[in-house]
């Protein structure tokens, strides 16, 4: 039978150390239940669908690039040479996506449009890119090989054809029938007519608010600002890597040819957040802790002190089971107070973070698991005191002081 | 009600072993009300926990009403204490965080009664010891005379067959140990044999029989008082 009443009037008798540790109790529930949703939102940020085959593209760059020297010579040499290589998949020459570098800007679905433009990263490639990047056409064509233009670092060319990214498709038309529409880049009056849509594309930059909108261009720019990208077969990543540094040596010596793998450039450019996580699940981890040996403590305190009682109780016919149980039940009183008003003080603590932060929005369920959780985690340090304390012999009745 | 043969009880510990009690035999009726008296240390108390299961004896063996509890787990002598054996202290050991109610209602929770049973029994037994009008009070709350009588509420409600009293009025002045052993002369009449260690040879001699512990034995087997007074006169 449970005794929660008599417990409840016994633990009344001690509520300033009961209340203490059930406040200490709560305020541990209200960090931990912030700080995992921060985590659990980076962690989403950091394993949400990229839209491109990123464990498998190396991306290499050379340098200096003397005044002089035919850019987009060697760009047609290396391509030439880069698709020949064994294990690559497909190679284009465009910016890597997932790196924190690239452009953007501002599109119209009408000319001459001076507000209301929607952000989107932007990207040039030949008629590879799509293979290249590993992506999903899911509607219209790829460019092809005519289309693609020969842009000199002069050239003033505009595009006149454009594939872009279905989520862009659909914030720009909500209806649904992009193909075939026209997209005008700044206020201009040069329409773009939109061939194909990909699937996903983050854009160079995944945590922005453009993410997801990207823009290609069928051009191969004389600019410095590029980067080949190599995918290879699945597994042959690393082989490639070597290889391509080596064999773009071997073609000009002169150049310093830099390679890395785009899984290095994303770990690189979620090095922030991956900082978050860790300090944020060691604070966590630590609250947690901390909160288990104050329980632990307590307990311990609460039953050497009742020491006597325990042994009065075993004389009255108390069963070892009841001993641990009374201890236990009682932990589970405080743990249950404490868990209730730290509920309340995480959704408090979550709104003042949400509107001077701008952090996500708590949901109750995340908090409810954290209680839980943390129920457990008293429950659990209570255990070994709570058995230990049966083992007090019923001859303390008689035999202390 | 109770027969002790050759009970042996020691107690070790890293240098030296105490024989509390030793070739320790004992016999006790149904109905009586008996009196243990020796000097300090002699095993009074080492007795009343063996016969109240408090502890296990290290050799002889023990029949509680019939019953041979040497082989008993500690639930089974939970239970048999809880059902059978009442407990009074020197010390009243009262729990202090409890109202007199909540104490009392501590075995009787064991016990596994209803609610209703246990008011019944609570109130029931608070009136035999005349405190029905404290049953909220904390113990700090009451003298020591009453807390004992509190504790013999708690002993009683559980109806048991057997009371065992350790120095149950040592920590009383003389009015009030005359009140609680006229309250257990009263229990005794309606049929509970007790046992009860006492320091004050005036009390021990109103019981029915007298033993003496000395040295961890019963030095003089069924030592009537009656019969040791006429040898006096
Ligand atoms: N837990 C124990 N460990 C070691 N020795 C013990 C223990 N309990 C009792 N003793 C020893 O056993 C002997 C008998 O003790 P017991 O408490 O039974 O005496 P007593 O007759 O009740 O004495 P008093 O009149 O002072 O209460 C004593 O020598 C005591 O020191
Ligand atoms: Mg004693």
């Amino acid at each position: 039978m449970l005794e929660l009443r008599p417990i409840l009037s016994a633990l009344w008798r001690h509520k300033i150390s009961a209340l203490l540790i059930a406040l200490q109790l709560g305020l541990t529930l209200a960090i931990v239940s912030n700080a995992s949703v921060v985590i659990q939102e980076r962690e989403e940020r950091i394993a949400r669908p990229t839209g491109i085959a990123e464990a498998d593209i190396v991306t290499a760059h050379f340098m200096p690039i003397p005044k002089d020297y035919d850019l987009l010579e060697a760009f047609r040499l290396d391509m030439d040479m880069i698709r020949q290589l064994p294990g690559v998949a497909a190679a284009t020459i465009s910016r890597a996506p997932l790196a924190g570098s690239g452009s953007s800007g501002g599109f119209h679905t009408k000319p001459h449009q001076e507000v209301g433009s929607t952000g989107a990263a932007f990207f040039s490639g030949d008629e590879h890119f799509i293979d290249a990047l590993g992506m999903k056409l899911v509607a219209g064509r790829n460019f092809t090989p005519s289309e693609i233009r020969i842009m000199e670092s002069s050239s003033s060319e505009r595009p006149t054809i454009t594939i872009i990214t279905q989520q862009l498709a659909d914030t720009l038309f909500p209806e649904g029938n992009a193909l075939g529409k026209s997209l005008y880049f700044g206020g201009d009056d040069n329409p773009m007519e939109i061939v194909g849509i990909v699937e996903r594309n983050l854009g160079p930059w995944p945590n922005s608010s453009v993410a997801g909108n990207t823009v290609f261009f069928p051009a191969i720019m004389e600019t410095q600002w590029y980067d080949y990208i190599v995918r290879a077969e699945p597994g042959q990543r690393d082989a490639v890597l070597k290889l391509l540094e080596e064999k773009m040596a071997e073609r000009d010596a002169e150049r310093v040819i830099e390679v890395k793998t785009l899984t290095e450039q994303k770990t690189r450019y979620y090095a922030g957040d991956n900082t978050m996580i860790k300090v944020l699940t060691g604070v966590v981890s630590l609250l947690t802790f901390i909160v288990a040996l104050g329980i632990v403590g307590l307990t311990v305190f609460w039953i050497t002190q009742r020491q006597k009682q325990i042994g009065v109780r075993r004389a009255l016919g108390a069963t070892r089971t009841a001993i641990s149980r009374y201890f236990l039940l009682e932990n589970l009183m405080i743990a249950a107070t404490g868990v209730a008003l730290g509920t309340a003080a995480a959704q408090i603590f979550n709104q003042f973070l949400a509107s001077e932060f701008g952090q996500p929005a708590l949901p109750l369920s995340t908090t409810l698991v954290c209680a839980f959780i943390l129920l457990a985690v008293s429950l659990t340090s209570a255990l070994v005191p709570a058995l230990r304390a049966a083992n007090i012999s019923p001859a303390m009745a008689t035999r202390s002081v | 009600m109770l027969k002790m043969h050759n009970i042996r009880k020691s107690y070790r510990t890293d240098t030296i072993e105490t024989h509390a009690l030793r070739d320790f035999s004992l016999e006790v009726n149904e109905g009586e009300f008996v009196s243990v008296t020796g000097p300090s240390g002699s095993g009074k108390t080492t007795f009343l926990n063996i016969a109240g299961l408090l502890e296990t004896p290290t050799g002889g063996q023990y029949l509680l009403d019939g019953q041979e509890v040497g082989n008993l787990s500690d639930r089974e002598r939970s239970h048999l204490r809880n059902e059978k054996i009442g407990f009074i202290f020197q010390g009243f050991n009262l729990i202090p965080d409890l109202s007199l109610f909540d104490n009392i209602d501590v075995p009787l929770r064991y016990r596994g009664f209803n609610a209703k049973e246990r008011r019944r029994r609570i109130e029931k037994s608070l009136e035999q010891v005349g405190l029905s009008a404290r049953a909220k009070h904390l113990p700090a709350q009451l003298s020591g005379g009453q807390q004992q009588r509190v504790a013999i509420a708690r002993a009683l409600a559980g109806e048991p067959r057997f009371l065992l009293a350790d120095e149950p009025t040592g920590n009383l002045d003389s009015l009030m140990a005359r009140q609680v052993m006229e309250l257990l002369e009263f229990i005794n009449q309606w049929g509970t044999t007790i046992v009860m260690v006492t320091h004050d040879p005036d009390l021990a001699r109103r019981a029915h029989r007298n033993i003496q512990i000395v040295d961890g034995q019963v030095s003089d087997l069924r030592q009537n008082i009656a019969a040791d007074e006429a040898a006096i006169a």
